[in-house]
């Protein structure tokens, strides 16, 4: 007997208002009960299709069953009423509000002035916590939670709201690898209540482990429905990308050369104050790829703000050829052969108003280059230099003068990469390189920091992805709580031992 | 030149929306209030266009607005709300007087304007900069300071002593020549849309524009692209402030018959304030400015028509005008049309 899906979406079409084809008659069917993942690149129209089943975005086209019933959502509130509640990749909590008000927040009732029975909700809530076996505080600022604590906030959240159809959003994206062990227990537990599950990722390994079956996404389209038991990584991989991934990324070996950058005792603080980069002291050396892996938060991005002049430097030195440059503006940073490719591209590596043509000047528009007489910018040699860019490093862009905001996670990155390597630069620090970029970008943008590694340019890597760090760098440094446990050739360590240093624990054997 | 045709057909589209919401509006409040609104709307437009009088009307009460309304653009382009265009116009003002009464010259009058305009507007950047200071705050008290700072340079330094309801005049050698005999239009005008298209050139074909643009959208990114975020609000404020000062000085420089600024400042007052909906219904883009400024200069110009002809009072083109205003205001509004359309 063929059993009625939970879930069953016909011939879904989403156009945007600005013409973008996010879907173009997709159709997607779960089972009740299982872990269904929905794999594709950036930019395949996974968010858009689940925004649409939670009721956050209207279709142009297709139809929606929920238990065979056809069904029109109107707003989010209408698919939780039946039963279907989605977990955002961007968290949609209050910041100063506590896990409980939270969870509450929206369903305290009706009326302006009607009082909120928080004991109860509580009590729900404890109940809710202890079936699942996980717990959270419910009475701390959510701000001052780790992100992996809040991810489960806006889970219980969605579950409070009694839903049998959980959407996550890229979940583990934030995660460190023991919190998503965590998660992934959590998911097998609801599964085994009977919840169905549907879960967005582009992690191969991830879908591998925890899903039943993939749904495969590709721009816009349906790939296909495979069950999880009987495919491969390599099979999904050629799936999501519509060509075989060479996973395996070629690093011949290579000496390196004298020192780049130095780095001597260096002390950096916080946001908050605090001593988040406590001492360190390394080298990266022309010719080699250093390293750092750690989970995040441990001081990377202190570090990485306090090398290219973005942060202030407590103590300490950092040295570029010989040269002091402790304390510089970027500007001077930049001119002395250095390029930062910034863990944060829509905040910092990119001005998305703006269109390529202007991002692909940012932090050397005042070269001779695209400079005229009177301080005016030679706008056509700016779109000669972004032209080159965009076809040197295959970007995908509408048009040069489209903004930055239309190009899709992958390709923004490759822009980035595209216009720091065009600075020519002696070292280059790349941070998070591919978070959240597609695998074929991810690839390309790999195998570009190797290329620059054998044209002898230092290369500064830290990557919350440990595969990453593991299989690009020459050396890697394990970084905890501001200080390196250690300094270690790739292939000399087991991963086993780097899970453990990425903890705290250093390595005795 | 690049010009993006496609960027400018949606705000170009959203401000005639809003000016057509205006005039309905205004039309409703005008007929609620007991006049003919068809025959007070053709009384406005054709006092303002209807004759070459009205035209150079038109043109010449857009001079200054335009001006006003480049400082409060400058500052949205580059991430600052600077409201403080209306104090800086009356010391540009007072400062072409003072100038063009020791050198009598067109460029000195001028040039008081622009330094009088940077002076002041220096005062909200270095606060900004330095304390970290708010300019919507700074800005607003500012202004407060400006009027009676310049009430009292009015009254007690500069009054004129042959006709005690005005100041010095400015002297005949440095006026602005009129462009049509019997009009208040002169060549003022033409120094509005110039420095309008200066505004443009600098912050779409300059490296200081460029970094300004930057630093607005996005301060981070500034700083990571070598942009001194500092740097780029002190230069935001200083050409803002040439803008509003030069709005004063071509006031006093060329608007006949006084050549001076009244007592009680009621020559000068106000334009400050116009020019934040000027730049709002021109997107704040100094040549959508160019084109509000005309239209906000259509509605000035016409009202003292609408009064004569169909007896309705100055004050409802001031209605019209803030419903248009509050419509661009409100992006959401039209979104929010748009839905409601599509449904």
């Amino acid at each position: 007997m063929e059993e009625v899906p939970i879930i069953e979406m016909k011939g879904i079409v989403k156009v945007y208002p600005d013409g973008t084809k996010a879907l173009k008659g997709v159709d997607f069917s779960v089972k009740k009960g299982e872990i269904h993942g929905l794999l594709g690149e950036n930019g395949a129209g996974k968010t858009t299709l689940m925004k649409i089943l939670s009721g956050m975005l209207h279709p142009t086209g297709g139809k929606i069953f929920v238990n065979g019933k056809e069904v029109r959502f109107k707003s989010p509130a209408d698919a939780l009423a039946n039963g279907i509640g989605m977990v955002h990749q961007h968290f949609t909590l209050v910041d100063v509000f506590d896990g409980l008000h939270n969870i509450i927040l929206g369903m305290e009732g009706h009326g302006l002035f009607s009082k909120i029975d928080v004991e109860k909700a509580k009590e729900k809530l404890q109940k809710l916590m202890d079936e699942l076996n996980f717990q959270v505080p419910l009475d701390v600022p959510v701000e001052k939670l780790p992100v992996g604590v809040q991810q489960r906030i806006e889970i219980l959240k969605t579950l409070y709201r009694d839903v049998d159809v959980l959407i996550l959003d890229e979940p583990t994206a934030v995660l460190t690898p023991i919190e998503v062990k965590e998660l992934f227990e959590v998911l097998r537990k609801l599964k085994s209540q009977g919840k169905t599950i549907i879960f967005i990722s582009h992690k191969l390994r991830e879908v591998m482990e925890i899903t039943d079956r993939v749904t495969v996404l590709r721009k816009g389209e349906l790939i296909g429905t495979v069950n999880t038991r009987e495919t491969t990584p390599k099979e999904l991989a050629k799936m999501m990308v519509g060509r075989e991934v060479v996973l395996k990324i070629e690093k011949p070996p290579k000496e390196a050369g004298k020192p780049v950058l130095e780095v001597k005792d260096l002390w950096v603080k916080g946001d908050r104050g605090e001593d988040a980069v406590k001492g360190l002291t390394f080298e990266v050396r022309a010719g080699e790829i250093f390293g750092i892996a750690g989970v995040e938060g441990n001081g990377q991005t202190e570090l990485i703000e306090a090398i290219s002049g973005l942060r202030k430097v407590e103590k300490g030195k950092v040295i570029l050829n010989g040269k002091d440059i402790t304390g510089r503006p970027p500007r001077e940073l930049y001119d002395l052969g250095m390029a930062h490719i910034p863990e944060d591209r829509i905040h910092m590596g990119l001005v998305i108003e703006m269109s390529v043509a202007e991002n692909s000047i940012l932090g050397l528009h005042w070269r001779k280059a695209f400079r005229g007489p009177l301080g005016l910018i030679r706008w056509d040699k700016v779109k000669e230099h972004a032209a080159k860019l965009v076809r040197d490093f295959e970007v995908s862009v509408p048009s040069i003068e489209a903004p930055a905001k239309s190009l899709s996670g992958g390709n923004q990155q490759k822009l980035i990469v595209a216009r720091e390597v065009s600075k020519e630069p002696e070292f280059i620090i790349a941070s998070q390189p591919t978070r959240g970029v597609d695998v074929a970008s991810t690839e390309y943008i790999r195998n570009y920091l190797i290329k620059l590694r054998n044209e002898n340019k230092a290369v500064l890597l830290v990557s919350a992805d440990l595969d990453e760090v593991l299989q690009l760098s020459d050396r890697m440094a394990i970084i905890y709580e501001g200080k390196f446990v250690g300094i270690v050739k790739p292939e000399e360590v087991t991963e086993e031992q780097i899970g453990l240093m990425m903890g705290g624990i250093k390595n005795e054997s | 030149m690049r010009v993006d045709i496609k960027g400018f057909t949606k705000p170009l589209v959203e401000s005639l929306v809003a000016i057509v919401i205006g005039i309905l509006v205004g039309a409703i409040i005008l007929a609620f209030s007991g006049y003919s609104p068809a025959e007070a709307y053709i009384a406005l437009f054709n006092g303002a266009l209807g004759s070459k009088y009205g035209l150079a009307m038109t043109l010449s009460s857009a001079t200054p607005i335009i001006l006003t309304a480049l400082t409060f653009g400058i500052g949205a382009r580059t991430g600052l709300f600077n409201i403080g265009g209306e104090g800086t116009v009356y010391f540009g003002a007072i400062m072409a007087i003072i100038l063009t009464n020791l050198w009598g010259n067109v460029l000195m009058g001028l040039f008081g304007g622009i330094l009088a305009g940077m002076a002041w507007m220096a005062i909200p950047a270095i606060l900004k900069v330095l304390r970290g200071v708010n300019e919507v705050v700074s800005t607003i008290m500012l202004n407060w300071m400006a009027y009676f700072i310049a009430l009292y340079i009015v009254l007690q330094k500069i009054p004129n002593p042959e006709d005690p309801n005005k100041t010095l005049a400015v002297p005949v050698s440095a006026r602005f020549p009129i462009i049509m005999k019997g009009t208040e239009l002169s060549w003022a005008f033409a120094i509005s849309v110039i420095a309008a298209l200066i505004t443009y050139y600098i912050l779409w074909h300059t490296e200081l524009g460029y970094e300004l643009r930057v630093s607005g959208y996005n301060e981070r990114a500034a700083r990571y692209g070598g942009i001194n975020p500092k740097k780029a609000i002190i230069w935001s404020f200083l050409l803002g402030g040439i803008m509003s000062g030069l709005a004063g000085a071509t006031e006093v420089m060329g608007r006949p018959p006084s050549y001076a600024i009244s007592q009680g400042m009621a020559n000068i007052y106000g334009y400050g304030f116009d020019g934040i909906g000027v730049s709002l219904v021109g997107r704040n883009h100094p040549l959508g400015i160019i084109f509000s400024g005309i239209f906000f200069g259509m509605l000035r110009a016409g009202a003292t028509s609408m009064q004569i002809e169909a007896g309705v009072p100055l004050e409802m083109v001031k209605v019209v005008q803030g419903v248009i205003v509050v419509t661009i205001a409100i992006p959401g509004l039209l979104d929010l049309l748009k839905k409601v359309v599509r449904r």
